[in-house]
């Protein structure tokens, strides 16, 4: 693994019982780099993700993070990567119904050991950045796709991780909500150099992307874009 | 994480509300159940235990000198403390059963009866506060008349079997004593309840042997409903609990963590469940003492826990709970992806239905070996039986429910009963766990059915006829049988006085007094019999007549032991010469009423006065009296499996509607989007119903079926009879049962209308 890279597979297999999900995937990311990850239904870019999150660990192959493997630590070791190093926003917000939105922005924190009233204030710092100011104790119910998709932003991106996954963060919204979702991840991402792999099939989402990768038929087949060298600053297309 | 987990249990808005609230009410309620079950057999200990000292001087069967009796005459040898002159005799008033204890002192140290501060002196008597209200209330010549001397005062609790309890303890010279058939001096008073393994019985309690038997299998039949229940509603919207662990697992938090929180939110509701259910017995204890589980009250002090008791619920119910919730996420793979990969269950296997056969197995090996000889032999024997089946059945369960579901998959042609049979066959121990409440109270009912029936064939000391209830019968010969098998009497009276006779004559609604002469050797029809006078037996037509002509005839020396209506029985004539008849013995004296109560009450106090009792043999009873006593034991204990069958069946339909309802608000969302994409609604309902009544029909027949096996070899190791099918009302409850635990699975369906509305699948 090249030295400017912050994750990557290497020749990944994945299946579920029978069915080959991933078969020899291999990709790099280098720190601050916004990849979109392209393809298919099925083709297994969602595996790809969760594989190198730590989710899931693969069948064969390697993953790895900040120069360490990350698939052969324990459950409990890839918890706390995930929970210290990660942040995830996916389709579905995800948010815990039984929090306010400032608490469930505070969650990866309070998991951490922060203690509840630092999380929380650092929690509520993140309202103003997504624009809903004053909705930090609504709980997940009462707001709208748009806004909750917002909180799982902030959520993601409180306790400064190196590697944020989005997983079809726009998925179940509107174009406009989904823009807005799009500009606050990848300003916040660049803001904090938080490296960003971003599974879409949308192409006006992926054009947000430094480099799109193509996933088919569970390997790494094309590649769009160049990966940056190492120091440069990437800016996306649609930034462009 | 404590505090997360806190948190989320208590403020974690309106739905996390309601589910702690209902979680801790349905735990609250079970716990209730739970300590009513526990103070309940603790109460039934203690009132048997109550009757220990009223079985003092019954020591001979079972060798167990617990207390120390002399026989008349005997000097106290080596031992400090003065004996007492004791006789314990039963008495009647109004169906009701009076314990009468005639005392003597014969030092300052003589023992003194439980409840009372001093023996009473001669002239003086202790009595229960119930008795004494019916003294109060009742005309004297009807009862206190029965008791010499006056009233020294009452006794304590703790000489009283129950509140109801009729006790008195009546003071005596010794020199009175002496001359008192029955009586004897003892130095202690017994302690060893009746019933249990060393204990003894004569009349008094519960009084079977297999009373531990009995408490051991009402104590599993109680509890185990209730801890089903507790888990059932602690298991309230799981999936959706699972749905946010997931969440939670997705932004770091680790398996430990999770656990942690699910215990910690467990806890949180089963703790206040246990405070409600706590609250709720100590409400409810004074007003559950007047329950009569063995037919008569408790004393509400004896509705009791233990600190061991007190502290198992208190403790161990949260623990368990915890444990439980540990566990459940265990089988469970909660990923961060969420619960849709969910570890499928391996499919139960057929070696569940092993326990079930052993017990069987348990039962019948003793019905073709014959019973083990000790009593305590016996209890582990069939406890082991009956717990080894009640258990087997919770086991087999889902196994049962499994094969139903492939045998409904198989047939299923609509697609309820399809969804509804891949759903069972997917978890059949969920879908078994809400009906295996039910399944037990079945398989519960269905025994105690089966051995009353039985019990119901053993002969009947009954009469029928007005000379059942209007004749008082005074018995002084017992029936024995001698070494070649016959039926011999034994036992007789001197003739009575005069002036008693008078006195019975003198009361008003006394049709006839029948003199019955014992004649050793004479029978009649096949019974001893004794030798009345026809001029007696015509004023007594309800006891039959003599031939025409004849002076005196053969009766029966024990009516009560005469079935049938003898009213119109021609008894054979005695060759006796008349003068010969008054020198005989008295076998029995009947007095005949009008059947008005004091009419048989004033003659049963001059009866009483004019021969003591202290032979052993009853106090004057009508035959109505004597039968209804005969049957006390089995009253209680069809009683107590009344009261046991009503608990555990409301304790089924409470798991039973919570598992129905829970299991609707964890499929909510597929529900709801099955009704958007146009499933009827009357489809829906099939599933439901379907899900509930598959497994409760399979394992029914099945607990049914085992029900009787059991019984039948109860009743033959242990009974002695042949089994008997239950009359008609079981057939109908059974069924009545059943379309009850339909009708509440049914009561459902406007939950499931209004959580499956296209308003709800829009939101989820």
């Amino acid at each position: 693994m090249s030295g400017g890279m912050i994750i990557g597979a290497r020749d990944v297999v994945k299946s579920f019982g029978q069915t080959p999900a991933l078969r020899g995937a291999s990709l790099e990311v280098q720190q601050g780099e916004i990849v979109a990850v392209m393809g298919p239904s099925g083709s297994g870019k969602s595996t790809l993700l969760h594989c190198l999150a730590g989710i899931l660990t693969p069948d064969e192959g390697e993953v790895w993070f900040a120069g360490q493997r990350l698939d052969t630590l324990t459950e409990t070791q890839r918890s706390e990567v995930r929970r210290d190093k990660f942040g995830f926003v996916f389709q579905s917000g995800q948010l815990v119904p039984e929090l306010t939105a400032e608490e469930n922005v505070a969650l990866p924190l309070l998991l951490g050991g922060t203690r509840r009233a630092a999380a929380l204030a650092q929690a509520r710092d993140w309202f103003g950045r997504i624009g809903l100011d004053g909705l930090g104790n609504r709980r997940s119910g009462e707001l709208s796709g748009g806004q909750a998709q917002r909180v799982a932003l902030a959520r993601g991106m409180v306790n400064g991780p190196q590697v944020l996954f989005a997983d079809e963060p726009t998925g179940s919204l509107d174009s406009v909500s989904g823009e807005l979702v799009m500009s606050l991840m990848t300003r916040a991402a660049r803001e904090q150099n938080t490296t960003v792999i971003l599974v879409t099939h949308d192409a006006r989402v992926a054009a947000y992307a430094d480099r799109e990768v193509i996933v088919r038929d569970g390997t790494v087949s094309s590649l769009t874009g160049a990966a940056p060298s190492a120091g440069a600053a990437p800016s996306s297309r649609a930034a462009r | 994480m404590i505090r997360l987990g806190l948190r989320l249990a208590v403020s974690g808005g309106r739905e996390a509300l309601v589910r702690l609230v209902i979680v801790a009410i349905a735990v609250g309620l079970g716990v209730g159940l739970l300590l009513a079950a526990v103070a309940a057999v603790n109460a039934v200990n203690a009132q048997n235990d109550r009757y220990a000292w009223l079985n003092t001087g019954n020591s001979n069967t079972l060798g167990v000198q617990v207390h120390r009796q002399l026989r008349p005459g005997q000097e106290v040898a080596g031992v400090a403390r003065a004996p007492l002159w004791l006789l314990f005799t039963t008495d009647e008033f109004d169906g009701q059963t009076i314990y009468r204890t005639d005392v003597a002192a014969t030092g300052p140290s003589s023992s003194v009866p439980p409840g009372i501060p001093r023996d009473p002196g001669a002239g003086q008597y202790y009595i229960s506060p119930a008795l004494s209200a019916l003294l109060h209330a009742a005309p004297a010549a009807e009862l206190a008349d029965r008791y010499p001397g006056h009233q020294a005062g009452l006794i304590g609790q703790a000489g009283l079997p129950s509140p109801d309890s009729l006790v008195i303890v009546v003071g005596r010279s010794a020199a009175q004593m002496a001359h008192l058939p029955g009586a004897a001096k003892v130095t202690s008073f017994n302690t060893t309840p009746p019933g249990s393994n060393a204990g003894v019985n004569q009349g008094s309690g519960l009084g079977a042997k297999g009373l531990d038997l009995v408490l051991s299998v009402v104590a599993l039949a109680l509890l185990l409903p209730v801890l089903i229940f507790i888990g059932t509603a602690t298991r309230l919207s799981a999936a959706r609990r699972e749905q946010r662990f997931a969440a939670m697992r997705l932004v770091g938090a680790t398996p430990r963590q999770i656990s942690l929180i699910a215990a910690v939110e467990s806890t949180v509701a089963t703790a206040a469940g246990v405070a409600i259910g706590f609250g709720l017995f100590f409400v409810l204890r004074v007003p559950l003492a007047a329950i009569s589980f063995t037919g008569q009250r408790f004393f509400p002090a004896e509705l009791s826990l233990s600190l061991p008791d007190i502290l198992a619920v208190a403790v161990g119910v949260p623990a368990a709970a915890a444990a439980v919730a540990r566990l459940a996420l265990r089988r469970v793979n909660i990923s961060p992806l969420g619960v849709t990969r969910r570890v499928t269950p391996a499919p139960p296997r057929v070696w569940r239905v092993l326990p079930l056969l052993a017990g069987l197995a348990d039962l019948g090996f003793f019905a073709v070996h014959g019973e083990p000889a000790s009593n305590s032999g016996q209890v582990l024997s069939f406890t082991t039986g009956f717990a080894l089946i009640i258990i087997g059945l919770v086991i087999a369960g889902p196994w049962l429910t499994m094969a139903g579901a492939r045998v409904m998959a198989r047939q299923a042609s609509r697609p309820g009963a399809l969804i509804a049979a891949r759903r069972l066959a997917d978890d059949p121990r969920a879908a078994f766990r809400a009906v295996s409440g039910l399944v037990l109270a079945l398989f519960i009912f269905t025994v105690a059915a089966v051995l009353i029936a039985t019990q119901d064939t053993k002969p009947h000391f009954s009469l029928d006829g007005a000379a059942a209830n209007n004749t008082l019968v005074d018995q002084f010969s017992n029936l024995n049988v001698i070494g070649t098998g016959t039926q011999v009497a034994v036992g007789s009276a001197p003739p009575p006085p005069a002036a008693a006779l008078t006195r019975l004559r003198q009361i008003s609604g006394v049709q006839g007094i029948l003199e019955v002469r014992a004649d050793p050797g004479l029978q009649v029809q096949g019974i001893p019999a004794g030798v009345a006078s026809c001029a007696q037996l015509a004023s007594v037509p309800g006891l039959g007549r003599c031939p025409a002509g004849a002076a005196a005839a053969k009766v029966p020396s024990s009516l009560t032991n005469t079935g049938g209506n003898l009213a119109g029985v021609t008894w054979p004539a005695a060759a006796i010469p008349a003068g010969r008849l008054d020198s005989l013995p008295l076998g029995s004296l009947d007095v005949s009423t009008n059947g008005s109560q004091p009419a048989i009450e004033q003659a049963r106090t001059v009866l009483e006065n004019a021969y003591p009792t202290g032979t052993g043999l009853p106090p004057p009873q009508t035959i109505g009296e004597y039968t209804a006593n005969s049957n006390t034991a089995r009253n209680a204990y069809q009683q107590l499996a009344d009261v046991v069958i009503l608990t555990s069946l409301t304790v089924a339909g409470c798991t039973l509607a919570v598992s129905v309802a829970g299991g609707l608000a964890d499929r909510k969302r597929p529900f709801s989007l099955l009704r958007l994409t146009g499933a009827r609604l009357g489809m829906l309902r099939r599933v439901i119903v379907l899900e509930s009544a598959v497994p409760l029909l399979a394992v029914a027949v099945i607990a049914i079926g085992t029900g009787f096996g059991a019984s039948a070899l109860y009743a033959t190791t242990e009974m002695h009879l042949a089994l008997v099918v239950p009359g008609a009302a079981y057939f109908v409850l059974t069924a009545a049962g059943i379309v009850l635990a339909l009708g509440l699975i049914a009561a459902t369906f406007p939950l499931l209308r209004r959580i499956t509305g296209p308003e709800t699948a829009r939101s989820e």
